[in-house]
């Protein structure tokens, strides 16, 4: 059959769709270069919502209050972690772009403050993150405030559980409760958030929810509930539902699949072919080559093949779960330009023998290096391509998910590679 | 019902050999995107992840008999946003094609037979020398009885035709002048096309009750008579999953064709933009919004997002940009109606309402007084649960709005306009 194959122009083409490929395009708009995006469903859907900067220092105990003083104690305890070589006033600057981006598109966040936010987990546990989304942000201060709230879950939502929330803040929170009521016209079986979450952009839907959450709001003039406040409309959704109970609401995320990382990629699959940005949604890259004028990237989606070509590419593809490194009996691997990738030296070494030991796990620290203009390094430490750059997750010596700082790398990283692609582009 | 059983499939061995270049069932996290993001969750008691673990589990015998299986729509959105890039709907087709012809949804296995029945093949069984004598009758009808269209043509076999045109069989069996705007718009762009006596029919249920040799049989039929016609393009009319089974039948089963496939609203877009159909928002002096339907089979599972926003296009311009209201989720991300894989023609109403209860909320967030679709399978479905539901929504195909536009819509061809609409023409 006649078939037509597909091909791109651009200034810079970003591989991945995570937190880092999406912010590294916001950037590029911001700096008017023409931007290709390709990249798998990533793992956007599984963020909380929460944008953390840095919530733990490795060998520290406890949590980080001021992420700008951690920020500068990694420059001096672990000069090769990703954020270390970053000043705080870039960091902040790329924090803030990227959630006046968020609040243009509809889903407004509260900007990077001077202190990290002591914010609420689905478990009743708290965590430290730098900024919020308007439809969490009462729920931080409901704590701070110990005002008397409840926490409201529903019956056959899974992963979600009021009392657990309340039993585990119980000490510190003496006036939080918890009830559990029905969704309006879910009838049986296991519901999910992000059906609640749509559902509640219906008006119909939104007034039976509030009737429902008014009858056990007692005395309570503040409700939390699981994150479903809707999915393409957040802000008007929690403000409609706070016009019908005449109460504040805020939201808590929920174990994925979760409404805060849907919300974000559905915006971005709608946003940027908008702003001119050409996303290719759902599909991996198989190949690039590089010629002294372009890359190349090749790939296919159902309809057929497609080729891009770029005077730049930042490689954004994060680790294990998105297929940025692959893990192999013989050691990890970075597939798609086989880059070096720092790891332990043996297998063995991976892992330590206690899952939870508060050491860490050295495979977590495993990535790609970069020199510093974030250009990904090859066997001989020199950059494997002048028109190659790297930003977030893949990056070495960092252990995101301990250190509360996945948001932070892949802003910040973002932000400093697409400010290296645009020197490069128009030096 | 026999008491014929049925055989038990492996379907992890299945699933494995099925599985896509660079998708992985190890490094599957559960994660539920799948099941949260299905309409078919909870239906029989299975969901999307259910069905995978189950197979992955061994459960052979129970996934072989389970019913689920006539209510997945094989949409394939649960694939679209699996991280791992993991396609359900081929298991759910290969245990469909499994169920023993006795058991299976007694209407999809009617349409198939009927399909093949007749050179037509049309899933209504309507003959050649019936489609023949409808066209040439409304064609009589219309030069007769409407002013400036005294000279229109419906051109039948017609040796050399640039568009070989398919027509689903509802119009010539059920409604019949609904053909005719169609075929204004082709007098009015100057289209050299014909009907054809043989393969002329759109639908094809076959691929739907899982057979694959009856799909190919009527594939085949379809293919050699666009070759003996000897036109260059197939062109699709309005229905999603014609267009579907015939592209993916001619890269599934490796067919010789050297015709091209396109779909009609491609040529909507490119007529309006060549100025060849000079459609404008005039006529919608009071406003009346309209949303958009996104068939899965033409979007998501075949051209991606191109054709949806060539469809956007089409829209806007036909009703004027302001007046225009994307549902949530839409394009590749849209949700399934639940008209499509036999759903309508399988006999289980009660199940094909529930699932519509997601499509229902999606249009009625939007507060459209119009959906759009190009699908005959949307329309009847959208329809229905508007019906079902209380919406107070119409359902019009593109054509109907393209005449209104131009002022060419015949008395006979109004079945689907509202008063609102209806006010407008009279004006």
């Amino acid at each position: 059959m006649t078939e037509e194959a597909r091909h791109f122009e651009t200034e810079l083409a970003v591989i991945g769709s995570g937190i880092a490929g999406f912010a590294a395009s916001i950037f590029a708009l911001g700096k008017n270069i023409t931007t290709a995006q390709v990249g798998n469903t990533g793992a956007v859907a599984y963020t909380t919502g929460y944008l953390d900067l840095l919530g733990k220092i490795e060998g520290d105990k406890g949590a980080i209050e001021n992420p700008w003083e951690g920020v500068a104690t990694l420059k001096s305890k672990f000069s090769d972690h990703p954020l270390s070589d970053i000043s705080p006033g870039d960091i902040n600057e790329a924090f803030t772009q990227f959630t006046a981006f968020l609040g243009e598109c509809g889903i407004a966040y509260s900007s990077p403050g001077k202190s990290n936010i002591t914010a609420l987990s689905p478990a009743g546990t708290l965590k430290k993150t730098l900024c919020v989304p308007a439809t969490m942000a009462a729920g931080p201060k409901a704590f701070a405030a110990k005002s008397p709230c409840i926490i409201v879950d529903f019956k056959g939502l899974k992963g979600f559980s009021g009392r657990q929330v309340v039993a585990n803040l119980q000490a510190q929170w003496p006036t939080l409760k918890a009830e559990r009521i029905s969704f309006p016209e879910m009838v049986s079986g296991e519901i999910y958030p992000e059906v609640m979450a749509r559902a509640l952009e219906v008006e119909q839907t939104r007034v039976q929810l509030a009737e429902n959450i008014k009858a056990v709001a007692g005395d309570a003039k503040v409700i939390g509930l699981p994150a479903i406040l809707g999915m393409h409309s957040p802000d008007f959704v929690k403000a409609e539902l706070e016009r019908l109970t005449g109460l504040e609401i805020f939201e808590i995320p929920t174990m994925p699949p979760s409404v805060p990382g849907i919300r974000l990629r559905e915006m971005f699959e709608q946003v940027f072919p908008k702003k001119g940005v050409t996303l290719i949604p759902q599909q991996k890259v198989s190949s690039i080559d590089f010629s002294d004028e372009w890359a190349t990237l090749r790939l296919k989606d159902n309809y057929g093949p497609i080729t891009i070509r770029a005077k730049a590419v930042i490689l954004a593809t994060g680790r294990f779960l998105s297929g940025g490194l692959e893990a192999h009996i013989t050691g990890i691997s970075e597939p798609l330009l086989d880059l070096p990738v720092t790891q332990p030296d043996k297998r063995q070494d991976w892992y330590l023998d206690q899952y939870t030991d508060s050491r860490g796990h050295a495979i977590h620290k495993a990535g790609i290096e970069v020199d510093s203009s974030f250009r990904p390094l090859n066997k001989d430490g020199k950059p494997y391509h002048e028109r190659l750059f790297g930003a977030g997750i893949i990056l070495a010596h960092q252990d995101w998910i301990r250190s509360r700082s996945g948001a932070g790398i892949a802003i910040a990283t973002a932000y400093k590679a697409v400010e290296a692609v645009d020197n490069f582009l128009h030096a | 019902m026999s008491d014929q059983k049925t055989p038990t499939i492996n379907f992890k061995e299945k699933a494995m050999e099925l599985l896509p270049e660079g998708a992985s069932f190890e490094a599957c996290l559960t994660c539920g995107l799948c099941s949260s993001g299905c309409p078919a969750s909870g239906l029989e008691n299975m969901d999307p992840r259910k069905f995978i673990r189950m197979a992955m589990l061994g459960m052979d015998e129970e996934l072989s008999t389970t019913p689920w299986v006539w209510c997945c729509t094989q949409c394939k959105r649960c694939q679209h946003v699996c991280p791992m890039n993991i396609d359900i709907s081929q298991l759910v087709f290969i245990a469909r094609g499994n169920w023993p012809q006795e058991k299976k949804p007694a209407g999809i296995v009617r349409s198939c037979q009927l399909i093949r029945s007749t050179d037509s093949t049309s899933a209504m069984g309507l003959p050649p020398e019936d489609f023949v004598f409808v066209v040439d009758d409304v064609l009589q009808e219309v030069r007769e009885t409407q002013p400036g269209f005294e000279k229109l043509e419906a051109p039948m076999d017609k040796k050399g035709a640039h568009f070989f045109v398919n027509q689903n069989s509802r119009e010539p069996m059920n409604e019949p002048d609904e053909m005719v705007p169609l075929w204004k718009i082709f007098d009015m762009v100057g289209a050299d096309w014909t009907y054809s006596s043989k393969g002329w029919a759109a639908e094809n249920f076959c691929m739907f009750s899982g057979d694959d040799e009856a799909w190919y049989e009527v594939v085949e039929k379809r293919v050699n008579a666009v070759n003996e016609l000897g036109c260059e393009v197939w062109l699709n009319t309005e229905c999603g999953h014609s267009y579907y089974t015939m592209w993916n039948a001619i890269h599934k089963f490796g067919m010789d064709v050297n015709f091209k496939l396109e779909s009609l609203v491609t040529y909507y877009a490119q007529w309006i933009r060549e100025g060849k159909l000079p459609v404008n928002s005039a006529w919608n002096v009071n406003n009346i919004k309209f949303t958009v339907q996104d068939p899965c089979m033409i979007v998501r599972k075949a051209y991606g997002d191109a054709i949806a926003d060539d469809m956007r296009f089409v829209v806007k311009t036909l009703v004027g940009e302001e007046n225009f209201i994307d549902m949530q989720p839409n394009r590749s991300a849209n949700y399934c109606c639940g008209g499509g894989g036999g759903f309508l023609q399988a006999g289980m109403t009660d199940h094909r309402r529930a699932y519509g209860k997601r499509k229902f909320d999606q249009i009625a967030a939007t507060k459209a007084a119009y959906v759009l679709t190009p699908c005959h399978n949307c329309h009847s479905q959208m329809e229905d649960i508007g019906h079902f539901y209380g919406g107070d929504y119409g359902v019009v195909h593109f054509w109907t709005l393209i005449c209104l536009s131009l002022g060419i819509l015949g008395e006979n061809e109004r079945t689907y306009l509202g008063p609102d609409l209806l006010a407008l023409i009279d004006k």
